[in-house]
């Protein structure tokens, strides 16, 4: 019995290990780049404040009573003031906004990741009626307008965060499947995958073992763009109070300042703060992306950034991987005639 | 281009509608066995009896008393004679005048925002890649990275507080009366101008950046192809070499991201319009949500959904007509 459960254990603490160490090596490698050292630290202060912050905020930010406190301007008490409507502290709340921000953003980002892979690769490596499901539904959601349906599925279904999630994931994985999908089409002709399919493996063997690990670089980077991307847009839905009406978010924050007269009464740092906070969270996770991205995948660090995620967005960017592999496979072919 | 192409493209977006148009008429009814619960939610201090007299009202106000069926045929009827419904408003507008009455007052920021977005990006962009490495190219590449992680709605905020609150120079919220009021005048265009002044400045600074970081990069790429070095080995001109070969074949990636700029022309402003009090299709769409205005957000959703896919039917032949390739790609 003892044995069986050391057995287990052990055996456990391998697999621990299996999926602990590539992460490890890969936070490393991040570090030691020098844009993604920053990214990595500022999306590391803003996880110990998400998961810290009844530590690190001074006073409760829910806390609505202090009617004495309003509208304070920023001192050492009260280090960015409190709101002019309820008296609460901006920092607390800045601090306890991480929160919603951080997790909104990352749920979505590996789901959509999780959904787009799944999707991608079936209609990729199957074709057929999968393949042309699949890709109808992403042509109908391309031209539905996601804030309008946002709302009014918010309307049906009650304001929860919850709720912004899933219409995120939604309506979130189509761009990536689409990107997969064709990256997929050219791994499937790849010589492995011939060899496995001759060798008799199943479709879910090939699929799983074998094309999964050729576009995971494609996924973590994409990850961790969509989340820089979900931020921003909680950020919108919050603002329009789509978000759950009891959490504090700094899209609702900027709203609560825009309807409780920061303008009006020059409170610019009640405006500022949240912005802030909407910048380096979206900032950070969009570096280490990039970052990322120039790891896994070293062809691309010519082109700037910017216009990556851009043409990610437009599919271009895989165009791009794709007329270079093809170049290789001129180059190869050409080689191999040339020694012939 | 191609007239098979051309014939399977429309018969798409033809598809695409009408799967759109059906989701459009399923969507308040999800969760619901009478859609007169939907569009007449009960409130607390109305009685059961009350409560099954407005219903019954609803339904026959709205077309619910026959079957699920019949109702999607009349739906479909009325979408046919360009009927999108009516509206919970006062008086029952036709929910296409209301959007026929906010439409130009959205265009007026969408449109002026994308020129503007457009024709100074290009500038930029054009100059940063004459520049590549230099101190221009550097700076586009740096702003680029900050302006996409700012949302366009907190920008807003700012140049609200700063331009409209601090300095007065600009009207922080709109005047409501300058949409009743308007009658083609100069002065009226100038009011309209001066109170669109911060939207569109807000909603450009990042359509600007986004565009001289997309043609930089398309010039780059462009230049660095094997055509543009026999032209200049030909003995053309600089500028003949610029305007012949790479500006055309630049154009490709800017059309792609232009055709998405304009199908998101009348949906995507909806917090800019919010911040500025902007009387648009945004507001309009808020407004109905507010209300539980069932009949409006649903045609909005219809129209905006019906204009993205028109504007990707043409951004798709557009873009066949620049790159022939397209279409002999499509036949394989």
């Amino acid at each position: 019995m003892k044995n069986k459960l050391g057995a287990i254990g052990k055996w456990l603490g391998r697999k621990l290990m299996g999926i602990l160490k590539p992460i490890g090596s890969f936070i490393a490698k991040l570090w030691r780049h020098p844009k993604g050292r920053l990214g990595l630290i500022v999306v590391s202060v803003l996880i110990i404040c998400a998961i810290f912050a009844p530590l690190i905020a001074p006073y409760d930010p829910y806390d609505v009573t202090e009617r004495a406190a309003k509208g304070l301007s920023p001192s050492w008490s009260h280090l960015l003031g409190t709101t002019i409507t309820t008296g609460q502290d901006i920092f607390s709340m800045l601090i306890y906004g991480t929160r919603v921000s951080l997790i909104v953003g990352v749920v979505t980002g590996i789901s959509i990741a999780f959904m787009g892979a799944i999707m991608g690769i079936i209609a990729g490596y199957v074709g057929g009626a999968p393949d042309t499901i699949i890709m109808r539904v992403v042509d109908v959601m391309l031209v539905i307008p996601t804030l309008p349906l946002t709302i009014v599925l918010t309307n049906l279904f009650g304001k929860s965060y919850l709720m912004i999630i899933f219409i995120f994931v939604l309506f979130g994985w189509t761009g990536l499947a689409r990107v997969i999908r064709s990256l997929v089409l050219v791994l499937k002709n790849a010589n492995y995958v011939k060899a496995a399919e001759l060798a008799g493996a199943s479709r879910w063997h090939i699929m799983f073992k074998h094309i999964l690990p050729g576009v995971s670089h494609l996924l973590i980077m994409n990850t961790a763009l969509t989340c820089a991307g979900v931020m921003v847009a909680e950020a919108g839905l919050s603002f329009l109070g789509l978000g759950d009406p009891t959490a504090i978010s700094w899209g609702k924050m900027l709203a609560e300042a825009q309807g409780g007269g920061a303008l009006l009464f020059g409170h610019w740092w009640w405006i500022i703060a949240p912005g802030i906070g909407i910048f380096l969270a979206v900032f950070s996770f969009m570096r280490i992306g990039l970052v990322m991205e120039e790891i896994l995948n070293p062809r691309m660090k010519q082109s700037s950034n910017v216009y990556k995620i851009f043409k990610t967005l437009n599919n271009k960017y895989i165009e791009e991987v794709f007329a270079q592999m093809d170049e290789a496979d001129m180059l190869k072919t050409k080689k191999a005639g040339e020694e012939a | 281009m191609k007239k098979s192409y051309l014939i399977k493209r429309i018969i798409y977006a033809v598809f695409i509608f009408l799967i759109v148009m059906t989701l459009n008429f399923f969507i308040p009814r999800i969760g619901v066995s009478d859609p007169a619960e939907r569009y007449y939610p009960p409130q607390g201090n109305m009685s059961e009896v009350e409560y099954e007299i407005i219903k019954q009202y609803t339904r026959e106000q709205y077309g619910f008393d026959v079957s699920p069926f019949e109702q999607y045929l009349n739906y479909v009827n009325g979408l046919l004679h360009g009927d999108l419904g009516t509206s919970f408003r006062s008086g029952n507008p036709k929910v296409s005048e209301l959007i026929g009455e906010r439409l130009p007052w959205t265009l007026v920021l969408s449109v002026t925002n994308l020129i503007i977005s457009l024709f100074i990006g290009l500038i930029i962009g054009t100059i940063a890649a004459w520049k590549r490495g230099r101190w221009q190219d550097t700076t586009l590449l740096n702003l680029s990275t900050i302006s996409t992680a700012l949302p366009a709605f907190f920008i807003a905020l700012i140049l609200s507080f700063y331009f409209g609150f601090e300095l007065e120079l600009f009207p922080a919220y709109t005047n409501p009366n300058m949409v009743a009021q308007f009658d083609w005048s100069f002065e009226a265009i100038r009011v309209v101008m001066y109170n669109a002044a911060l939207p569109i400045i807000s909603m450009s600074i990042g359509g600007i950046i986004g565009y001289g970081q997309g043609t930089r990069n398309a010039v780059i790429a462009v230049t660095n192809e094997d055509f543009i070095l026999t032209a200049r080995a030909k003995g053309l001109s600089r500028n003949q070499v610029i305007f012949k070969h790479t500006l055309r074949n630049a154009m490709l990636p800017i059309v792609t991201s232009l055709g998405m700029s304009i199908s998101g022309l009348i949906g995507g402003a909806v917090i800019i319009e919010q911040i500025f009090n902007w009387n648009g299709m945004g507001t309009l769409f808020l407004e109905a949500n507010n209300t539980n205005d069932y009949p409006l957000m649903m045609g909005i959703m219809l129209f905006m959904s019906s204009f993205a896919i028109v504007a990707n039917l043409v951004t798709e032949l557009f873009y066949s007509m620049l790159d022939p390739r397209v279409t002999v790609g499509e036949r394989r």
